[in-house]
């Protein structure tokens, strides 16, 4: 892959900074812009000294890390049960899973929250 | 209850006389704030002094210990740069434009350190937004260093390294982009980590440039520095740079002996790259004979220069400090100081395209850095040429024009941590940087404090 090379020193012409300035919006006064441009040489130097020998294909340093999927988030549909499993099952037999499954609702609804681990406080 | 010498107590001693209950919390809080309003106004290291919430601290630290509480900051008097928030107590990043600014809660940091019994003295001073040098156009004098009040401290924990230095507090909270921990505790003769990046929570620290900002503490020793590490490392959910750390004490993991370690000496960095005053090569040659002496293999090492990692470093912080501060320069610029806008207006005028090459860049050079921990399990230089500077004789372009031997790390993303090397013979102190591989904190931690043993470069405090 092609390299790119380092940008070469330019000092600043007080033409060439006024366009800068514009550009960026800034209002300075003379003694403003001369502290600027005491600075800019010196930045423009470091900037030229930046080597850009990269090649063009590797990654670019910015990363984005997203949070590992929260267990709030709901999970893919799973595909519909063949109806067939359900009507095999008799009133009999469903009325009392349900009632455990509202005992354990209402359970788990007064449980109160966890307090913070130690260790994932301070995470070591 | 008494306190001996209580103003030069190590966190280690304090905790300890307090534990056993021979050391008031309450007294030692009431010495110290004696001694601020006795000695500070040579120092102006504190931006505020909060004397009535300490107290206030203190009594509840006391009626903790006699309850049967044992931590080891339980009492311990702490002072934070004053770019830290605080619920309730000014947070001025030592500039008018946050002059009344009043924060809601506190930093995560604090919030962790009084929770672990930690008894806040004040704020303290720093370079404006944690950037630039010594100011004299803002309505806080820059701090002076106590061991020759006409030098200057080291930016930008100015105030953190000369209160403890001095006696004013027996730690101190930091923050270093580039520099920032390590040059204050190197010019004025005491111990500052800066932690791998993430391991220690950022949220409620105003920050600088958040690529490279990292917050750390400072404090008289390695072993008060891993103790004050203790309750601040850990992982923060609501801050998205911060990772769950190793696990262990790092207080626990200093004591083990250092056999047997390599040590690469980054010699080309202060023999070429910046080069050292002759009794800052003196100070490295008797610091690689001492790790020698403590069973260490100790060999040159090298790694790019400093200019490269520098460059970097400058380019990255100046444009992401102007664009924090983009909308504010443009409506209240008489109100920064001078300093502040000769080193914050460049990042105005870099290119997009001149950033992302230096992000790129700093890729490279993480990976180089990384790939000497091969070899190594630490790296030590000179963290600084010399001694501390006359205040008079600080430009305020040095940023761009001096480069710093501290950036390598902070661009490098590693921990790194400067404890005292030594004295010249005029009683200045030397400073000795140890650097180590993301999560060797531990590791810096251990060789600092051994170092800091066998060499006894703890004996001594400025005479004020």
């Amino acid at each position: 892959m092609a390299a790119v090379p380092a940008m070469s020193v330019q000092t600043i012409s007080p033409g060439e900074m006024q366009l800068l300035l514009s550009r960026a919006g800034l209002i300075l006064n003379p003694g403003q812009v001369a502290d600027l441009v005491l600075a800019w040489r010196q930045v423009e130097v470091l900037i030229a000294s930046i080597r850009q020998d990269r090649p063009l294909a590797d990654d670019m340093a910015l990363a984005f890390r997203l949070p590992p999927p929260s267990t709030s988030v709901s999970p893919p549909v799973a595909p519909a049960r063949p109806a067939t499993k359900a009507k095999a099952k008799s009133p009999a037999q469903a009325k009392p899973k349900a009632k455990a499954k509202a005992k354990a609702k209402s359970a788990k609804r007064r449980t109160p929250p966890s307090p913070p681990r130690k260790g994932a406080r301070r995470g070591r | 209850m008494t306190a001996p010498r209580a103003p030069f107590l190590t966190i280690a001693e304090a905790g300890r006389l307090i534990a056993t209950k021979r050391l008031s919390p309450v007294e030692l809080a009431k010495e110290l704030l004696a001694r601020i309003e006795a000695i500070d106004p040579q120092l102006n290291s504190y931006l505020l002094v909060t004397e009535r919430q300490a107290l206030t601290a203190a009594r509840a630290a006391e009626r903790a210990v006699m309850a049967g509480r044992r931590t080891p900051l339980l009492g311990i008097p702490v002072a934070y740069k004053d770019i830290y928030e605080t619920a309730g107590v000014r947070t001025t990043a030592q500039s008018r434009i946050l002059a009344d600014n009043v924060p809601e809660h506190d930093a995560e940091t604090i919030r962790r350190l009084g929770a672990e019994g930690a008894v806040m003295l004040g704020k303290l001073a720093t370079h404006e937004f944690a950037i630039g040098g010594p100011a004299f156009d803002l309505p806080w004098p820059p701090a002076r260093n106590p061991w020759d009040t006409r030098r200057f401290t080291g930016g930008s924990s100015s105030g953190s390294g000369a209160a403890v230095a001095a006696g004013l507090a027996l730690g101190a909270l930091g923050s270093d982009t580039g520099g920032s921990i390590r040059l204050p505790a190197a010019y004025c003769g005491i111990a500052g980590i800066r932690p791998t990046p993430g391991l220690v929570s950022r949220r409620g620290v105003i920050p600088l440039a958040p690529s490279l900002d990292t917050a750390g503490p400072m404090a008289w020793t390695a072993m008060d520095c891993a103790i004050l590490l203790d309750a601040l490392a850990g992982h923060d959910p609501l801050d998205p740079a911060s990772v769950p750390g190793p696990p262990g004490s790092y207080a626990s993991a200093v004591a083990a002996p250092i056999r047997g370690l390599r040590v690469g000496v980054l010699r080309r960095f202060y023999e070429h790259d910046v080069p050292a005053a002759p009794e800052m090569l003196q100070m490295m040659s008797h610091a690689a004979a001492t790790l020698r002496g403590l069973g260490c293999r100790v060999e040159d090492a090298s790694l790019p220069s400093v200019q490269e990692y520098n460059a970097v470093g400058r380019v990255i912080i100046s444009a992401e400090a102007y664009a924090l501060h983009e909308a504010t320069l443009k409506t209240r610029l008489a109100d920064y100081s001078r300093v502040f806008r000769v080193r914050v207006l460049a990042g105005a005028l870099i290119r997009a395209a001149d950033y992302i090459a230096a992000q790129r860049r700093r890729a490279d050079l993480i990976a180089a850095t990384a790939q000497a921990f091969g070899r190594f399990d630490v790296l030590i230089t000179a963290p600084t040429a010399g001694t501390p500077p006359l205040l008079t004789e600080q430009r305020p372009d040095d940023g761009f024009s001096r480069p710093l031997l501290t950036t390598v790390a902070n661009v490098a993303a590693v921990p790194s941590m400067v404890v005292c090397g030594g004295f010249t013979p005029a009683g200045l102190p030397l400073g000795l940087e140890i650097i180590g591989p993301a999560w060797g904190d531990a590791t810096v931690l251990r060789v600092g404090h051994h170092f800091e043993q066998a060499a006894e470069t703890r004996t001594r405090r400025p005479e004020l």
